[in-house]
C-alpha cells in the first residue's frame, strides 16, 4: 500500500493506492498543528479500511507542514504540492497538460510536458482574489452560503462586470450593485467573472496548454468552471476523483512509484 | 549534506552590521564610508585611509521608521537599510557615498540625509551608458569624488596612492574569482551561502584584514568537496544580501554553485590589468563603469546575457532563480527578458518575486524551489 | 486559446482617422451631441461627456483634431514614406517634427487614450504584459501602450528614444524590454543627476549625439531651416502655456480642470506645430472669456488644488468634472510643470541648445532626474503652489512612481513648514481604475477638503472678536 497525505490552510486528505486502485480517502477541516492534522486524517482513512500504519510501504506528504509531516516519521519523503497536483491530474488523464488548481488561499497553474513531467508553474498564494478566500468574503457580501455560490451565478442572466480587483473594493462594489436594484443571480454571475479574470491572468502567464483540467475545492463551484471556460475559449476537465484529493492522489502515485510499485 | 563550517567564526563576522573589524579599525581611529552601489570605486577611499562600507540590510525585516519617510511602494531592501540608518545601527559611519544605482536607493539617501544629515556627503553620479561622453563625464566624475574625499579627510591622493589600492583591489578580486572556482568546480568546495558570507565580509573590513582571510579561506578549501548534490544552481537578480534566503534554497539540498549578484560575482569581475602608464582614474573608469553590469546599464542587455550563460555554462548549472525584490524594477522586467533567453536555451529557470527579509515569504518561496528542484530532477531522469 | 485582441494603436488610429478627416466645426457638434446620448460603454461617455464638456468648450474639438493628426500621421507614415519613432512623454518630441522623414508617437499619451476613451481602457494590454512574467509594480502609463505592442499584432514604432534613463527606471527599462523583443533600434537620451552647468553642458553633448544617431537611422540631416519653423511655433506654444499660466492665478480659476489634461497633452505630442498652436489658442480664449463673465462651474470656488504630479485618467467625468462641480480647481499637476523657455533660434547651435534645455524641463526629467529629487519637486510644487494661490496639493499616489513616492513624506514637511498647506496622499492607479475606485478618491479628495483645507483656511476668532461679533448682531436685531 502506498499513501499520499495533503495538508493543506483549510483541509487536509489523505489516500491510499494499492496496485494502481484507490483503496480509500479521507477528507478533514485542518487542526491547528499539521502534523495533528495528517496523524487525524490518516489515522481515520486507516480505521475505516481495517488498515494499519504498517500496511504503508512508503508515504509522501505535500502542502503545507509536509517537512514537519516527514520529520515526525509520517511520511518517508515530501514533494511539493505542485508536483503531486501534476502527478495526479495526469494518472487520471494522460492527455492532460495543464492544471488549475484553485484552493482556499491560493492559486496554482501547472503546466505538464507529454510524459506528465513538471514543465512550468506559477502560484499565487499572498492576493486573497483568485482564491477560494474571495468567494468566501464574496458569498457573505451576497447574504448566501458559500455552497449555493455557484448554483446561483449559474443563473445569472447578465453578469455584471466588476471593475476591481482588490477583494475589499469588489466586496464594496457588490454591495453597491445590490442597492441598486441588481439580482443577487447577476451579482453572483459577475463575480464568479471576476474570479476567473483573476486565475486566467495568472494562468497567461506560462502560456496554458490543452488539455485542462481543473482541481482543488473551488473546482466543485461549476459556475466558476464554466466562467473559466469561457474566458480561456477551452472546454475545462473535471477530475474523475473528487478535485480537493488530486493533492494526495498525486503524491500516492508519486509513493507508489518511489516505493516500488507492485 | 552539508559539513560543519570550519570558517564558521570569520564568517559570523559577515552576519552583523558592526563586525569586530570595524569597532576595531574605529578604535584605532580609522574612518567609515557608507557606499552603496557596486559602482562606486573603493579604491578612492581606501587610499585615503578610510575603510568603504557597501550598506546591506542582512534580511533585518524591521521597516517601520523608514516607512514613515519611504514608502510601501518603495524596495523593502532599501526600507530596511534606512531603517537601520535611521534607527542608529549605522551610527559607525562617518560618512556616505551616494550612486545613483536606482530610483530606490536615491530615495533612501535623499530620506537619510533629510532626517540624520551625514557629516560626509559626496554624490557619484554614474552614468547609465557606456560610450565615450558617458566614459569623460564619469571620469571627471571620479576626480571630483577623490578630491572631496581627500578635501574632507585630509590627505591628497598621489597616482602611487592609487595605483596601489588598484592592486590591492585586484588581488583582493583574484581571490574572490578563486573562491568562485571552488564553488564552481564538479564538487563544490563552497556553498552559496559561505559564498555571500564571504562577499559580504569583503566589503566590511579593511583590505589588510580581508586579504590574509581570503588566503586562508582558498587554501583552507582547496581540498574540500560536498558531495550529493540535488541540483546546481545559478542565483541572478536583485540586491540579495541575505544569507536566510540562499541557506533555504541550499536546505533543499541544492546548491548555489555561482551568481551573478551585486552581492556577489558581479562586484568583482576580473578587470583589465592597470597600466602604469595610464592615469589611475581612467583606468578606474573603464573598470567601475565599463564592466559595470547591471540592468540599471542601458544598451547593455547582450553583455549581461553573456555573463549569465557564460556562467550557466561555465559552472554547469542545472538551473537558474532569477529573483527580484518586490517593486525592484530594473531586475523585475530584465528577468523577465533572461528568462525569455533561458528559455528558449532549454534551461530550467525559476523567475520569481519577493519581499525582502519577510520570513512569512520564506515559506511560499520554499514550495516554489522545491518544485523547481523536482522539474529539474525529472528533466534528468 | 486566450483571445487576442486588435492592438491598441490599431483601434485608436481607425477611430480617430474619421476625426481626422471632419471638419473642425463637425467635430465640435457632434462630439457634444454624441456625449449627450449616453451611448455605449459608461467609459466613453465619460471620455465624451469630460472632453466635450461645456467647460471644454470650443478649446476640444481643436485638441481632439490635433490627436487624431497626430495619431493618423503616424499611421500613415510608412506610405508616406516616414519612419515612425516611439517616445516617452519627457522627450521633446518637436525634435522629431523637425525631421522631414519622421513621425513622433508618445507611449504614455497613447496608454492615457486607451485608458480613456477605448473600451477595455486598454487593461487588456496591461494584462498583456503580465502574461509575459512582467511584475505588477510596474507603470501602467507606458505598459499600456507597450504591452499592446507586445501581445497583440499592433503597429510597430521604426525606432524608440529613451529619455528615461536618470529620471525613471521602471519608464526606461520597459521601453528597452520593448526595443530588445520586438529588435526595434533603440536611441537613448540620458539624464545626469547633477544640476550644475556641468551637468546641464554635458545633458548638451548627450543630446547632439542623439541627434547624429538620428541622423544616420533616418538618412536625414537636420536641416537648419525646417527646425527653426518648427522652434518658432514652439515659442509661440511657450507664450501660450504662460497666458494659461497667468489665468490660472486668477480667482476663481478660469482655467477649467480638464485643460491641464489638454495642456500636457499638446506638449508631449504637438508642441511647435499649427494644430498644438491652435489648441492651446482655443485653450486661451476659453479661459479669458470665463474669466471676463466671471464665470465657475460650481456655485464657488471652494478649493484650489495643485496636483502634485499626475492626475487619474480613466475617468473624466469621475474626476476633473466631478472636482469642478464641487469648487474644486484643479490647477494643474506635475506634468503640466515644465517651465518652456523660448529658443533662440537665431542659429543652428542656439536652437540646439534651446532643446537640450527644454529636453532638460521637461516634466520627471526636471523633478525626479534632478540631483535632488525631493528638492527640485518641492521647489517646483512650491513655487506653483504660491503663484496660482493654491489651498492645497494633493498627491495622486500613482503606485508605481517610485521616485515620488520615495519622497513624497519631505514634500509633504516642506509644503507644511515653508508654505503652511496640507498635502493629501492618494493610492491609486492613474491609468487603471482596478486599483482604486473613482468613488473612494472622491470621498478621500472630498474629506480634506471639508476637514483639512477648510478648516486651515477659516481664520481663528479671538474671543474680543466674537464679543464683538454677537454684540453686534444684538444690535441688528
Amino acid at each position: 500500500m502506498f499513501a499520499g497525505i495533503d495538508v493543506g490552510s483549510l483541509t487536509a486528505e489523505a489516500l491510499v493506492i494499492h496496485e494502481g486502485r484507490i483503496v480509500g480517502s479521507e477528507i478533514i477541516s485542518v487542526l491547528p498543528n499539521p502534523v495533528d492534522s495528517a496523524r487525524v486524517v490518516m489515522d481515520a482513512l486507516l480505521s475505516r479500511k481495517g488498515l494499519t500504519w504498517k500496511d504503508l510501504k512508503y508515504t509522501i506528504s505535500t502542502g503545507y507542514g509536509r517537512e514537519k509531516i516527514q520529520h515526525y516519521g509520517l511520511a518517508q519523503e515530501t514533494l511539493s504540492e505542485i508536483s503531486c497536483h501534476g502527478s495526479g491530474a495526469h494518472t487520471l488523464d494522460p492527455e492532460v497538460r495543464t492544471i488549475i488548481d484553485i484552493g482556499g488561499q491560493d492559486a496554482k497553474v501547472i503546466k505538464l510536458d507529454a510524459k506528465g513531467g513538471l514543465d512550468d508553474f506559477v502560484m499565487n498564494n499572498k492576493c486573497a482574489a483568485g482564491t477560494g478566500h474571495f468567494l468566501e468574503a464574496m458569498s457573505r457580501a451576497l447574504g448566501v452560503g458559500l455552497e449555493d455560490l455557484g448554483p446561483l451565478a449559474m443563473k445569472a442572466k447578465k453578469p455584471i462586470a466588476m471593475s476591481n480587483r482588490c477583494t475589499i473594493y469588489v466586496e464594496t462594489e457588490v454591495i453597491h450593485y445590490l442597492q441598486r436594484g441588481a439580482s443577487r443571480q447577476d451579482v453572483a454571475g459577475g463575480i464568479t467573472m471576476a474570479m476567473a479574470d483573476r486565475v486566467v491572468a495568472l494562468a497567461r502567464r506560462i502560456g496554458p496548454k490543452n488539455k485542462i483540467m481543473i482541481t482543488g475545492g473551488v473546482a466543485k463551484n461549476k459556475a466558476v468552471k464554466a466562467a473559466l471556460e469561457k474566458a480561456l475559449g477551452v472546454k475545462i476537465a473535471y477530475p474523475s476523483l473528487d478535485p480537493q484529493l488530486i493533492g494526495a492522489y498525486g503524491a500516492a502515485v508519486y509513493a507508489a512509484r518511489k516505493g516500488g510499485s507492485t | 549534506m552539508i559539513r560543519q563550517n570550519p570558517m564558521e567564526g570569520i564568517l559570523q563576522e559577515a552576519a552583523v552590521l558592526e563586525n569586530r573589524y570595524v569597532r576595531k579599525w574605529r578604535h584605532g581611529g580609522g574612518m567609515v564610508v557608507g557606499y552603496t552601489c557596486v559602482a562606486t570605486p573603493v579604491e578612492i577611499l581606501e587610499a585615503e585611509g578610510v575603510l568603504p562600507y557597501r550598506v546591506r540590510a542582512l534580511g533585518a525585516p524591521d521597516t517601520e521608521v523608514a516607512d514613515a519617510h519611504l514608502s510601501r511602494f518603495n524596495c523593502s531592501f532599501c526600507r530596511s537599510c534606512l531603517h537601520l540608518g535611521l534607527t542608529g545601527a549605522y551610527d559607525f559611519l562617518d560618512g556616505m557615498i551616494e550612486t545613483n544605482g536606482c530610483d530606490h536607493l536615491r530615495g533612501m539617501i535623499e530620506n537619510w540625509n533629510y532626517v540624520k544629515d551625514f557629516t560626509f556627503f559626496h554624490y557619484l553620479k554614474v552614468p547609465h551608458i557606456v560610450d565615450q561622453d558617458s566614459m569623460s563625464f564619469f571620469e571627471e566624475e571620479l576626480r571630483l569624488y577623490k578630491e572631496a574625499v581627500e578635501k574632507r579627510f585630509g590627505k591628497t591622493l598621489t597616482e602611487e596612492d592609487l595605483w596601489e589600492q588598484i592592486r590591492t583591489q585586484d588581488r583582493i578580486r583574484e581571490n574572490l574569482h578563486k573562491i568562485y572556482q571552488l564553488r564552481e568546480q564538479e564538487n563544490p568546495a563552497v556553498t552559496g551561502a559561505e559564498a555571500l558570507m564571504i562577499f559580504l565580509l569583503a566589503t566590511a573590513i579593511p583590505s589588510r584584514d580581508l586579504e590574509p582571510i581570503l588566503e586562508k579561506i582558498v587554501e583552507d578549501r582547496k581540498d574540500h568537496a560536498f558531495a550529493g548534490v540535488r541540483a546546481r544552481l545559478l542565483l541572478g537578480g536583485a540586491a540579495t544580501d541575505e544569507i536566510d534566503f540562499v541557506k533555504e534554497i541550499e536546505s533543499l539540498g541544492a546548491m548555489v554553485v555561482t551568481d551573478t549578484l551585486c552581492y556577489g560575482a558581479r562586484a568583482f569581475r576580473p578587470r583589465p590589468a592597470g597600466n602604469t602608464e595610464r592615469d589611475p582614474i581612467n583606468v578606474l573608469a573603464r573598470a567601475y563603469l565599463g564592466e559595470l553590469l547591471c540592468p540599471r546599464m542601458f544598451g547593455d542587455f547582450q553583455s549581461r546575457e553573456r555573463f549569465l550563460f557564460d556562467a550557466v555554462k561555465r559552472a554547469k548549472v542545472d538551473g537558474v532563480v532569477l529573483v527580484h525584490n518586490k517593486f525592484c524594477d530594473i531586475h523585475g522586467v530584465d528577468n523577465v527578458a533572461l528568462r525569455m533567453s533561458l528559455e528558449k536555451a532549454g534551461i530550467p529557470v525559476l523567475q520569481i518575486e519577493k519581499e525582502y527579509g519577510a520570513k512569512a515569504d520564506l515559506g511560499r518561496m520554499r514550495t516554489r524551489f522545491q518544485a523547481f528542484l523536482e522539474r529539474i530532477e525529472e528533466r534528468h531522469g | 486559446m486566450v483571445k487576442k485582441s486588435a492592438g491598441l494603436f490599431n483601434r485608436l488610429s481607425s477611430r480617430l482617422i474619421l476625426v481626422d478627416l471632419l471638419p473642425a466645426p463637425v467635430v465640435a457638434k457632434a462630439g457634444p451631441f454624441l456625449a449627450s446620448l449616453k451611448v455605449g460603454p459608461p467609459e466613453i461617455h465619460s471620455a465624451l461627456a469630460g472632453l466635450f464638456s461645456p467647460q471644454a468648450g470650443e478649446a476640444a474639438a481643436p485638441f481632439i483634431k490635433m490627436i487624431a493628426k497626430w495619431v493618423v500621421n503616424a499611421r500613415k507614415a510608412a506610405g508616406r514614406g516616414k519612419k515612425v519613432i516611439l517616445v516617452p512623454f519627457n522627450f521633446p518630441t518637436e525634435l522629431i517634427h523637425a525631421f522631414e522623414s519622421a513621425e513622433p508617437l508618445t507611449s504614455e499619451v497613447l496608454s492615457t487614450l486607451a485608458a480613456s476613451c477605448l473600451v477595455g481602457q486598454g487593461e487588456e494590454y496591461w494584462d498583456m504584459a503580465m502574461a509575459m512574467g512582467m511584475p505588477d509594480h510596474l507603470c501602467s502609463a507606458n505598459t499600456i501602450e507597450l504591452g499592446s505592442m507586445l501581445g497583440c499584432k499592433d503597429f510597430s514604432p521604426q525606432a524608440i528614444i529613451s529619455s528615461a534613463p536618470g529620471g525613471c527606471d521602471v519608464n526606461a527599462k520597459m521601453h528597452e524590454f520593448v526595443a530588445h523583443h520586438l529588435d526595434i533600434p533603440h536611441f537613448f537620451l540620458q539624464k545626469p543627476p547633477d544640476d550644475t552647468g556641468r551637468g546641464r553642458k554635458q545633458y548638451g553633448v548627450y543630446l547632439k549625439s542623439l541627434i547624429k544617431k538620428l541622423e544616420a537611422f533616418l538618412g536625414e540631416a537636420l536641416r537648419e531651416d525646417k527646425l527653426r519653423s518648427v522652434l518658432e511655433k514652439a515659442n509661440r506654444c511657450t507664450e501660450l502655456h504662460y497666458e494659461l499660466f497667468d489665468l490660472q492665478k486668477a480667482v476663481p480659476c478660469p482655467v477649467p480642470n480638464i485643460f491641464s489634461l489638454f495642456l500636457y497633452g499638446t506638449r508631449f505630442t504637438m508642441w511647435g506645430t499649427d494644430e498644438g498652436i491652435k489648441t492651446l489658442e482655443a485653450m486661451v480664449q476659453v479661459s479669458k472669456r470665463r474669466l471676463a463673465e466671471k464665470a465657475y462651474p460650481a456655485r464657488r470656488e471652494v478649493a484650489r488644488c495643485v496636483w502634485a504630479y499626475t492626475s487619474y485618467y480613466w475617468d473624466f467625468l469621475g474626476f476633473f468634472n466631478w472636482m469642478e462641480e464641487q469648487g474644486y480647481s484643479h490647477l494643474g499637476d506635475g506634468l503640466d510643470l515644465y517651465f518652456p523657455s523660448p529658443v533662440d533660434t537665431s542659429t543652428m547651435d542656439s536652437m540646439i541648445e534651446g532643446l537640450a534645455g527644454s529636453a532638460w524641463n521637461m516634466p520627471m526629467t526636471r523633478q525626479v532626474g534632478a540631483e535632488s529629487m525631493s528638492k527640485a519637486w518641492t521647489e517646483d510644487m512650491i513655487y506653483a503652489a504660491k503663484n496660482l494661490k493654491a489651498d492645497c496639493v494633493i498627491y495622486c499616489g500613482h503606485h508605481s512612481c517610485k521616485q515620488t513616492w520615495s519622497v513624497v513624506s519631505i514634500l509633504r514637511s516642506e509644503l507644511q513648514r515653508r508654505l503652511g498647506i496640507p498635502l493629501l496622499i492618494l493610492q491609486g492607479d492613474s491609468w487603471i481604475k482596478r486599483m482604486t475606485p473613482i468613488s473612494v478618491l472622491q470621498q478621500e479628495i472630498d474629506e480634506f477638503v471639508k476637514n483639512v483645507v477648510l478648516n486651515k483656511s477659516r481664520p481663528k476668532r479671538s474671543i474680543k472678536k466674537r464679543r464683538q461679533k454677537k454684540l453686534e448682531a444684538q444690535a441688528a436685531s
